[in-house]
Formats: structure tokens, C-alpha cells, sequence
């Protein structure tokens, strides 16, 4: 009854200011406009058809056409990270058919067409993409997508069809304890991040550590690695913190650690954690000697945001294009990049680099396996054993890349340099760092 | 001691800013019976404030509040007087879907505007004092003074002012209030502008401190959801006793905890939530009785 009467109130009142109402209606109309246009200007996402001029039949192998196809992120939270894969995928993809002339399978020249889809981020739609092109476009080999999380998805539907595919964006050593026999990394897994820091830390004279992380699947791996590599190289560990995502203060983890003042502080985690560690450890008045942190450091935005706090700062990197590798196709790392910021508009990022490796690394296999069927090919993978431009490529009996180790570099005067491993450095290693209140 | 003590201290820093970032929430609650699922993103706005004014115009964070304020204050006066009146009078379903809507577009707007890459402000005086052997982190002390300023303002204001006064009639019973002749839209519509306002100063202050990205809202929405039910809707006191209890509580439990202590010490504010739901639901320090629809 309240309400009726309470409506029936109101009538006259709404009638009365109908005018004002649809003035209203009009303004909010012009916000949802204005909001609308902000979205259309956005680029619309161009899914790239394949650069080959190749005729493309149903049976692509009596064309003389091999067919890889790759889900790959081209929006949702990887769009970035997915730019970055497509672009690594597309330098092999135009160098192979057009400097290359196609792969070479026996004495015959294959030319090579490339079917990419946006997965969106989501594994459920890059496991449904998947299966999409291995039954639908029949490709022969399959390209991983970006993240972990995702080619952990892409895999398992890869492996139900007995279909090769090799990957240069799931760092995770988890994707690897599963059994699979046809799945290949060719970056180096998690666990070995903190391996070539702690060793050179460890040689500067460092005597103990300690680490907080993500507790989600890749710092995990960081962690524990992080653990093993300290013990190996007789570095004490003082202490072991966890925290959740989204934290938004870390200021419990770094009094303790404060405390037990080790020499060095290894943080796992994202971006934003980075920023967290540094800020945290300068208000806390926290000085190890070092801080060994993921993700951030090698990415020049934590420069831009931190600024000077951000000096001294060491992290793992995949591959820089100042490493000292090299092959006969790409040439030098520095070759490669040239090569990458012609084409593209913008340098590589390690994400496109590992990229165009992992393709170089299918295509090498497929011409030293001399055939196009799954058993050939994954024999030829295992017996792999070469160095490129992105580093040395042997895989294990699980498919990681056992062989290539981990670069770190350090924020020095404002920019990034490698400093180990020894033979890519192009800087020496500052250490130890100075304390907040001297800097 | 000195262990204990610093913890405390930092406990209390914590305190001081969760206090000055709930209060918007509280009140809003407290006065229009609204649960603001946009508030996370009321302080990622003032973030982007903070940070977009430093790194364009060399502004201090702290500085830029002045001139954040009156901006958040129109800002949180229009969306209120063109969108939230329409619906603070029916339903609690219809302020839920229209704040989360809001919670979206604006997180989304920002990523378009911005990006999703992190920022942060890097003031020059982000180091620390020692002071009788406790280590006091600068920025954060700053933040602590400017909140307990904001909350002595408010509270003065709330009491004090014509203005104050109606709000508070407005939150105690609104049909009262209009025959008296309050003007609740208008009412309303201060209420929300000084509150967003606040709120995006909270965010303001927090550029410095931690890294701000378009989808930093919704932990914070639900640290202020905890922190009122704790203190006590629209309630000044309630809100600075609701914050220094769950940031003291969480700097003790990860500092001394050994491995799990920050895990620990997020989860237990849920666990304090669920306690004082059951043992007191009107909050540790009682308050306002949210807007009852059958008053009417």
C-alpha cells in the first residue's frame, strides 16, 4: 500500500518535470556519446592475415605451403605483451619467405603460411582457438600464445592432438612437470630468474639473502628458485615472506628484514610490487646491499616512474639486444633488433625477441628433421642444440630450454645495463649499494 | 620494544591514512544509505590527480590538494544532483548497480586515457626520520597530520555549520528533515561532493606511496567496506578507530608472523568483519543508524 501511495505522489511531480527529465536524459545520452567515440578512436585491432604470397589450398603441403598457426593476445590484460609476440612471430614470418625463400624439407622449399587469433587473454578461448586450428585450419605446427597461464590452456589441447608446439612466453616451470611430450620453451624457466645475480652477488662477496613473493604461480617459481641457486652459491638465507596479490603495503616484510639485514633482497612479483619494494625499503630506511627484483627493473617505465631510487637496482632479464649471441639467419642480438625497429616502428622488447626464437627454433627443427609429421619433428627438437641471436637452444627430455641462462642487468645512472652473465655484460657491477641516507 | 613499538608506529600511520580514505565512504553510507561500490575508484581519480599534476606541473602531491579538492568536490556535487538522486530513494539494489556501473566505466575511461602501465610520484622527501630510535617514513607522517586535519575540519564543520546540521538531519531521518525544510537533494549533493572530495585527496596522498593504475579501486572499496562496518557508519571517531585497529592490526600480525605474517594480516581484516558483524553489527563505536525506508 506505501509504495502505491508513494508513487502516486510522485506522478504529478515526474509529469511536472518531464522537461527537465529528458534534458537529463540528453546530457547522460551526450556522456554515454562522448564515452563511445573515447572507445571508437581507439585502433581498431587488425588481425594480420598471413604476408606470404603463397596460394594457400586446402592441403597446404601439396602447395608447398606449411601451416602454423598461434593464438596470441591482442586485447584483454596482455594486448601489450601479445603486440610484442605477434611482432617477434611476423620478423621470422617475413624474413623466412622472403630473404629465406621457405624452409627447406628435404631439398624442397616450403613457403610458410601463419593463421593468428586474438585469445583475448582468456584460456578458455585460446584452448577453443586452439582446437579451432588444428581441426578447422589444419595447421601442421603450433606457435605458443603469451603468459604462462595461457599456454598452460594452449598446450593441453595441443598434446590431445599429438600437434607440436613450441613456446617463447610461458616461463612457469609447472607447464613442464605435466608429462607433455610436445611442448617446447625456448626462454629459460622461472626457477633459473635470480640464477645469474646470486651467483655474481655471491662472487662480489655477498654472504646472505632474503625474498618475499607473490604468492601466485610465477614468483613461486622464482622464489623456490631463488632459494636453491642461494644455497648452491653458499648464500644464507634469512628469511622467506609471502604476500598476496593486490598488496598494498609491504612495510611488515621490509621491518623484518630490516632486522636481519641480509646482503642481498630478492623480491618476486609484478610491476607494481617493484615500486612497493623500492619505496618501502627507503621509508623503512631498509640497506642490503643489493635488491634483486623481478619483472620491474628491466623495463624502463620503473625508471621513468621511481626515478633515482630506482639506481642500483638489479633484474633478471630474458635477453637484451646488447647480449653478445649471434646466427648465420638473424645475425647478431643487436643485428636482430635493427632488423625489429626497421620493420615494426619500435625496439624489441625481450618478449619479441623470445619470440622470433621460438619460431626460428620450429623451422630449424622441421629442416633437420627432414619431414613435416610430429614424431620427426619432436626428435629433432630434442637433439637440438644450437646458439641464435636469443641465446643458446637445447631443450631438455621435458622441453624446457635447460641450456640458456639468465641475464641481469642493473639501473645504472638512469639506464638499464647488462651485467652478467660475463660474456653479454656491457657493464660492471655496482655493489654494494650505498645506503638511502648517502645517496 | 623498539620492535614493537615501530610497529606500532607504522600501525599507526596506516591507521591514519585508511581513516582519511574511508571517511567518504562512511558518510555516504551513514547519510544516504548508499553503499559507494565507485569509492576505489573516487581515489584512483584522485591518484591520477595527484600524479598527472606532478608530472605535468611539477605540483607536490600535497600541494595539489588544493586545487583537487574544489575539482572533486564539483565533480562528486554533479554526479550526485544528475545520477545518484535519481535512484538514492528506491531500492538498495539500484545504488549498488549504479555505483559498480560507475566503478567500471571509470576504471575503463582511465585505462583508455592512460593505459594500465603503473605510475607513481617520486616526491624528493620520500626517506625517513629516526627519532628516539624509531624510524618515522616522512611521506607517510605527512599523510598521517593532513588526515587528522581533514577529520578535525570535517567534524567541526559537521557540527558546527548550517550545513553540517542539515546533513546530519538528512542522515537521521529524511522526512522529518524535508518538512522542516531541509532541501535533501541539495543536501545530499554537498554531502557527496565533500566526500568524493576527500576522498579523492586520499588518493592524492597515496601517489607517493604505492604504484596507481586504473584498476587499483576495488581492494580499497573493500578495505573501506571493513573498515566502516568496524568503526561505525558516519561516524568520525568511527572511522579513525575503525582504521588505526585494522592498520595496527595488520602491521603487528605481518611483522611478527614469520612467512605468512602479510597474507595473514589482509586476511584477518575479513575475519575482524565477520566477528563484528555477528558480536556488533552497529560497529565498536556504535553510530549513525543507517537510513531506515520504513521511518517514512
Amino acid at each position: 500500500m506505501k509504495t502505491k501511495i508513494n508513487e502516486l505522489a510522485t506522478l504529478p511531480n515526474r509529469l511536472g518535470i518531464l522537461n527537465m527529465t529528458r534534458l537529463r536524459m540528453l546530457v547522460l545520452g551526450l556522456v554515454v556519446l562522448a564515452a563511445l567515440a573515447g572507445c571508437a578512436r581507439l585502433p581498431t585491432p587488425e588481425v594480420r592475415e598471413d604476408v606470404s604470397s603463397a596460394t594457400s589450398t586446402e592441403d597446404g603441403a601439396a602447395a608447398n605451403v606449411i601451416r602454423i598457426g598461434a593464438a596470441v593476445s591482442e586485447t584483454g590484460k596482455y594486448s601489450r605483451e601479445g603486440r610484442d609476440t605477434r611482432q617477434g612471430y611476423g620478423t621470422w614470418l617475413e624474413w623466412v619467405n622472403n630473404e629465406y625463400g621457405g624452409i627447406d624439407v628435404a631439398g624442397k622449399r616450403y613457403q610458410v603460411e601463419l593463421v593468428m587469433y586474438d585469445d583475448e587473454g582468456d584460456p578458455d578461448t585460446v584452448a577453443r582457438l586452439v582446437e579451432h586450428l588444428i581441426s578447422e585450419d589444419r595447421v601442421d605446427f603450433l606457435l605458443g600464445p603469451y603468459s604462462s597461464s595461457l599456454t598452460q590452456s594452449a598446450s593441453a589441447i595441443s598434446e590431445k592432438y599429438d600437434k607440436i608446439m613450441v613456446e617463447g612466453n610461458g616461463a612457469s616451470e609447472s607447464l613442464f612437470e605435466r608429462g607433455f611430450r610436445n611442448l617446447f620453451a625456448v626462454l629459460t624457466p622461472a626457477g633459473n630468474y635470480t640464477q645469474s645475480a646470486l651467483k655474481m652477488l655471491a662472487e662480489q662477496g655477498a654472504k646472505s639473502v632474503a625474498i618475499a613473493y607473490e604468492d601466485t604461480a610465477f614468483p613461486t617459481s622464482v622464489a623456490e628458485g631463488a632459494q636453491r641457486w642461494a644455497e648452491t652459491y653458499g648464500l644464507e638465507v634469512l628469511g622467506v615472506e609471502t604476500y598476496p596479490r593486490d598488496v598494498a603495503d609491504v612495510s611488515g616484510i621490509m621491518a623484518k628484514f630490516k632486522e636481519a639485514e641480509p646482503d642481498v633482497f630478492v623480491g618476486g612479483g609484478h610491476f607494481n610490487d617493484a615500486i612497493l619494494f623500492i619505496r618501502s625499503a627507503k621509508e623503512l630506511d631498509f640497506n642490503p646491499k643489493a635488491m634483486v627484483i623481478t619483472v620491474g627493473p628491466s623495463n624502463p617505465k620503473l625508471v621513468q616512474e621511481v626515478g633515482a631510487d630506482a639506481e642500483y637496482v638489479i633484474g633478471p632479464t630474458q635477453w637484451e639486444a646488447s647480449m653478445g649471441y649471434a646466427d648465420e639467419h638473424f645475425g647478431t642480438a643487436a643485428e636482430y633488433a635493427a632488423r625489429y625497429e626497421a620493420r615494426w616502428g619500435e625496439p624489441p622488447t625481450y618478449q619479441a625477441a623470445e619470440s622470433t626464437a621460438t619460431a626460428l627454433a620450429l623451422h630449424l627443427a622441421i629442416e633437420a628433421a627432414g619431414a613435416l609429421d610430429t614424431d620427426s619433428v619432436r626428435t629433432a627438437l630434442l637433439d637440438m642444440d644450437i646458439v641464435t641471436f636469443y641465446g643458446p637452444i637445447n631443450f631438455d627430455d621435458t622441453g624446457k630450454n635447460a641450456s640458456k641462462p639468465m641475464g641481469a642487468i642493473q639501473v645504472q645512472d638512469g639506464e638499464i645495463l647488462v651485467v652478467a652473465p660475463g660474456h653479454a655484460a656491457v657493464s660492471e657491477l655496482r655493489y654494494p649499494a650505498p645506503a638511502w641516507k648517502d645517496r | 620494544m623498539d620492535q614493537v613499538l615501530q610497529a606500532l608506529v607504522n600501525g599507526l600511520l596506516l591507521g591514519g591514512f585508511y581513516a582519511v580514505m574511508v571517511l567518504g565512504f562512511s558518510i555516504i553510507w551513514g547519510v544516504m544509505g548508499i553503499i559507494n561500490l565507485a569509492h576505489g575508484e573516487y581515489l584512483m581519480i584522485g591518484a591520477y590527480l595527484g600524479w598527472g599534476l606532478f608530472r605535468y606541473f611539477g605540483m607536490d602531491p600535497f600541494a595539489a590538494l588544493l586545487l583537487i579538492l574544489p575539482l572533486m568536490f564539483l565533480f562528486g556535487y554533479v554526479l550526485q544532483y544528475v545520477l545518484i538522486n535519481r535512484i538514492v530513494e528506491r531500492p538498495h539494489l539500484m545504488s549498488l548497480l549504479i555505483t559498480f556501473g560507475i566503478s567500471i566505466a571509470l576504471a575503463n575511461l582511465f585505462k583508455i586515457l592512460f593505459t594500465s602501465d603503473p605510475r607513481n610520484v617520486s616526491v624528493a622527501y620520500n626517506g625517513s626520520v629516526e627519532l628516539l630510535g624509531i624510524t618515522f617514513p616522512i611521506v607517510k607522517s605527512i599523510i598521517f597530520g593532513v588526515a587528522l586535519l581533514a577529520m578535525l575540519g570535517l567534524h567541526l564543520f559537521l557540527q558546527r555549520s548550517r550545513m553540517g546540521k542539515s546533513i546530519r538531519a538528512a542522515a537521521q531521518n529524511r522526512t522529518a528533515a524535508r518538512i522542516v525544510g531541509v532541501d535533501i537533494n541539495r543536501t545530499y549533493a554537498v554531502t557527496a561532493g565533500i566526500c568524493i572530495a576527500i576522498t579523492a585527496a586520499a588518493g592524492a596522498m597515496l601517489s607517493p606511496t604505492q604504484a596507481i593504475f586504473p584498476f587499483m579501486g576495488p581492494p580499497l572499496t573493500l578495505k573501506a567496506y571493513t573498515i566502516t562496518a568496524l568503526g561505525g557508519l558516519g561516524r568520525i571517531p568511527g572511522a579513525l578507530m575503525g582504521g588505526v585497529v585494522l592498520g595496527v592490526t595488520e602491521t603487528m600480525v605481518s611483522r611478527f608472523v614469520p612467512g605468512i605474517g602479510t597474507n595473514l594480516g589482509v586476511a584477518i581484516s575479513f575475519v575482524i568483519l565477520v566477528l563484528i558483524l555477528i558480536l556488533r553489527p552497529q560497529g565498536l563505536l556504535g553510530g549513525l543508524r543507517p537510513v531506515d525506508p520504513d521511518a517514512e
